[in-house]
């Protein structure tokens, strides 16, 4: 590796102990440029945007020269070039730009968790990547020979790839103008624009800059039309990033406009042409012979000063040898006020960065708290209310506070829902384009919050049901119109808190489901159907193991996997998955899950002297059975008949080995819960009511249990079980 | 013992440059971009402001016009920690009143080498 501080030689310094800050900070860096890509109007991108998303590569560049990751180094200074272009306006983003962009950035989390896991299999090819990057830098503007990314501040650091680019002549879009005249000597004729201005005079300062720095170039002021504003030509060799960071000086950045002059399109005749970029312009910096620019660009020395100190400056030393800098001309600009560049404030989030496992902790915590709390209700209530007044009053503060602690607490493992939604734009903007469609995506209630352990859970089902969305739900853009629908699909993402619970949906306006397809694909299977089932019945039938029925097998999806696997991994969530659809106008899934998975609505019934907790959103209804009811077929198995359906009987005492001291007990309630679709009836001896439950993880505290999916500890300190239902439902079906 | 204020948007940067510093024996007051720096400067005065130059709310050119505004700013020493190396980004810097440069990427040892000639 090319660490720079090997270079240097002879200090000590262990820089890989910033590694791992480097790694997350980059992460950030990335995922957030990832997103303001995503989010960026091509047509309105603004200047904070395009800052915003330069600073990101230019933050991840600057830290991966530091700590020697050369690659990743190298790669993002090349986004940075094409960034730093499209902020200073010398080019239009467009949406290849914003393709390549999120490719490397893919890329550049790629190589980083190479260094970061100290990978060594070969490393994915930027090649093609940094030769996109630089055909579409190069693509207007100034010709990139001259353009000011050339110096190479990582020009240190060895590049890993080998750089076949500097052979592979670039084939540059010849449709493309540089608006550059005269290229030959690298004078730019140019319309600089300020405005708009309070006090357009400061503006005038800029043609002192003319005058001092000497091979600026020149200026002239042109009329302007409007009042606040000032209009120049300026005639330069220096690149629109060298020329604002000089009238910055008078005016802010976001008030200066540069273009070539007579407009972005026109070029004079003679930069027409003459596709003027070189092959020098897809060269990666590192090997970029400074000396084939050297006669239009400013002059720089073959080895540049890596610091220095200007002649006279505050606290500069006296002589030290190092190369003095700047002719003192500009320091004329220094005396000038500086022009208002005050950016927006904005207000520091107010958050702190706490491990999950602390968060746990204090929910376990608080757990404790809720069961003792309960004990101790539970107790209080065989005490005399005349003679305990103000005990029972302290007790009923004590549970009111005990709730509003419990919920705070919960709370804090929230996180919005719009850490689950942004990973979809990108998505289905590769999977749109991979398909040849038009699709808008929508998304509702972002803010709205969910446990986090459900938001990670509940991310693969929903990638699932997105996807699904874009590759059978919306037809293609000719289809669409033919059916007199908008060229462009709609895919609708929403989330809501309904009560206790939170709603999530995917809506889209495409095929929706045919009905016929499904039932005979349901024939074709085997699957039993009858044509009066509702049409919401149908729609279960997709649920179904293997089925699909996508006429097409695409690599995106219609193998047949999925749908059974969301429905069940939504299950596993105590949640549940409803479909609308009506054919030829789209089609709704539903998906309600529970706000978190550490309390849950519990039905405590008791066998024996056992009490298990049922959750409460599997119960569908309880009765008193009569002899009659029952029925035994083979092996022992008993079916129980409601309402002239037959359904199996789990006798939860034998699944336990419940001892039973009472023989004369005999259990005769049916509690019917329903899971994974299908009933079954569980007989216990006694209801014995409903409550919230904390749910504790037995498979981590003990060992994993059949038929038992957590336990909880009870008001009177005892532990009941909570029963898994879903595997009490199979266990009736074999 | 001398007092750098060191501003960088980039953790990791911050981190290294403080690690750096503090090892050599300095005092260092870190600052997330030019913004929080001018506040942090109002409340304790400092030998040595190092700065980066690209950086959200307040980019360092600014910190350094807005500091040398300040008489108790007027002379002291500040660096510009900057990826851009151009001829004219060093005029800019000279012109807000910098007192010199080191281009990014650097090592730590001749971070302490610039910081020595212009701190005694």
């Amino acid at each position: 590796m090319s660490d720079v501080h090997q270079e240097s030689g002879g200090d000590n310094f262990d820089l890989s102990q910033f590694y791992q800050i480097f790694f997350e900070e980059a992460g950030e860096n990335l995922d957030l440029m990832e997103q303001m890509l995503l989010n960026m109007d091509l047509v309105t991108a603004n200047d904070e945007d395009l800052n915003g998303i330069f600073r990101c590569a230019h933050s991840v560049k600057g830290g991966a020269a530091t700590f020697g990751f050369s690659d990743v180094a190298e790669l993002t200074h090349q986004m940075e070039s094409l960034l730093d272009k499209l902020r200073r306006h010398e080019l239009d983003p467009n949406s290849a730009m914003v393709d390549v962009l999120l490719e490397s950035a893919d890329i550049s989390r790629i190589l980083l968790a190479r260094h970061q896991t100290s990978d060594t299999s070969d490393p994915p090819s930027t090649v093609d990547l940094v030769r996109r990057i630089s055909e579409l830098a190069a693509g207007g503007g100034v010709p990139a020979a001259l353009a000011p990314a050339a110096p190479a501040p990582i020009a240190s650091a060895p590049v890993v790839e080998p750089a076949p680019v500097v052979a592979a002549p670039a084939p540059v879009a010849s449709t493309v103008a540089a608006p550059a005249p005269a290229a030959a000597s690298g004078q730019r004729v140019l319309e600089v624009r300020m405005g708009p201005l309070d006090r357009p005079e400061l503006a005038d300062g800029i043609k002192d800059l003319f005058r001092d720095i000497t091979g600026l170039g020149e200026i002239s002021e042109l009329p302007s039309q409007q009042a606040d504003y000032r209009l120049f030509k300026v005639v330069t060799t220096s690149s629109d990033d060298d020329l604002l960071d000089l009238f910055v000086f008078h005016v802010a950045r976001e008030q200066v406009h540069i273009q070539p002059m007579g407009g972005a399109v026109a070029a004079t005749p003679a930069a027409a042409p003459a596709p003027v970029i070189s092959p020098v312009a897809a060269t990666p910096a590192a090997s970029a012979p400074p000396a084939v620019v050297a006669a239009a660009a400013p002059v720089k020395p073959a080895a540049p000063a890596t610091f220095g100190f200007f002649d006279g400056a505050p606290g500069a030393p006296g002589s030290d040898g190092a190369p003095k800098e700047v002719s003192s001309s500009a320091s004329k600009a220094a005396a000038r006020p500086a022009a208002a560049s005050a950016a927006a404030v904005q207000p520091e989030a107010a958050t702190i960065r706490v491990a999950i496992s602390k968060v746990d902790q204090l929910i376990n915590l608080v757990g404790e708290l809720v069961i003792t709390q309960a004990m101790l209700a539970q107790y209080s209530q065989t005490l005399d209310p005349t003679q305990n007044q103000q005990l029972l009053a302290g007790l009923a503060d004590l549970s009111r506070n005990t709730r509003d602690l419990q919920e705070s607490v919960m709370s804090i493992r929230m996180i919005p829902m719009s850490i689950v939604f942004n990973r979809f734009p990108r998505m289905l903007r590769d999977l749109a384009s991979k398909l040849g469609k038009k699709v808008d995506f929508v998304t509702l209630g972002e803010a709205t919050e969910l446990d986090k352990g459900l938001v990670e859970k509940i991310t693969d089902p929903l990638t699932h049901l997105v996807r699904n969305s874009c590759d059978h739900g919306i037809e293609m853009p000719a289809d669409r119109l033919s059916k007199g629908k908008t060229e462009t699909g709609t895919i609708t993402l929403s989330a809501a808190h309904q009560g206790g619970s939170i709603v999530i949906e995917v809506r889209d306006d495409g095929r929706g489901l045919s009905r016929d397809k499904i039932m005979n694909k349901a024939r074709e299977r085997g699957i039993e159907v009858y044509d009066q089932m509702t049409d919401g019945e149908v729609w279960q039938l997709i649920f179904a193991p293997g089925f699909s029925t996508a006429e097409v097998v695409t690599d995106v999806s219609g193998r047949g996997v999925g749908m059974d696997v969301v429905k069940k991994n939504i299950a596993a969530l105590n949640g549940s998955v409803e479909i609308e659809s009506s054919e030829g106008f789209g089609m709704r899934v539903s998906v309600r899950l529970p706000l978190t998975l550490a309390i849950m609505d519990g039905m405590s019934v008791g066998v024996g002297d056992e009490v298990y907790i049922l959750p409460l959103s599997a119960v569908v209804e309880s009765f008193q059975v009569k002899g009659d009811a029952l029925s035994t077929v083979g092996q022992g198995s008993q079916l129980v008949k409601v309402r002239d359906e037959y359904m199996p009987v789990i006798e939860l005492e034998k699944v336990f080995q419940v001892p039973r001291y009472n023989r004369d007990q005999d259990s005769d309630i049916m509690v019917v819960i329903e899971a994974e679709g299908s009933r079954v009836a569980l007989l216990v001896d006694e209801l014995l009511g409903q409550q919230q439950v904390v749910v504790k993880n037995l498979e981590a505290n003990y060992r994993k249990v059949p038929n038992v999916s957590g336990a909880t500890i009870l008001g009177d300190g005892k532990v009941a079980l909570i029963l898994d239902t879903s595997a009490l439902v199979r266990r009736s079906r074999h | 013992m001398p007092v750098i204020l060191a501003v960088d948007d980039s953790p990791s940067m911050r981190k290294m440059v403080s690690f750096t510093l503090t090892g050599a024996g300095y005092q260092v007051v870190e600052a997330v971009d030019g913004q929080d720096a001018f506040e942090k400067a109002q409340t304790q005065s400092f030998d040595l402001v190092l700065t980066d130059q690209n950086m959200p709310r307040l980019d360092g050119l600014g910190l350094t016009r807005k500091l040398r505004e300040q008489d108790q700013f007027k002379q002291v020493p500040i660096l510009m920690l900057t990826t851009e190396s151009s001829d004219l980004m060093k005029q800019a810097g000279r012109a807000a009143g910098a007192t010199g440069w080191l281009v990014k990427p650097f090592d730590p040892a001749r971070l302490l080498d610039v910081i020595k000639k212009v701190i005694k």
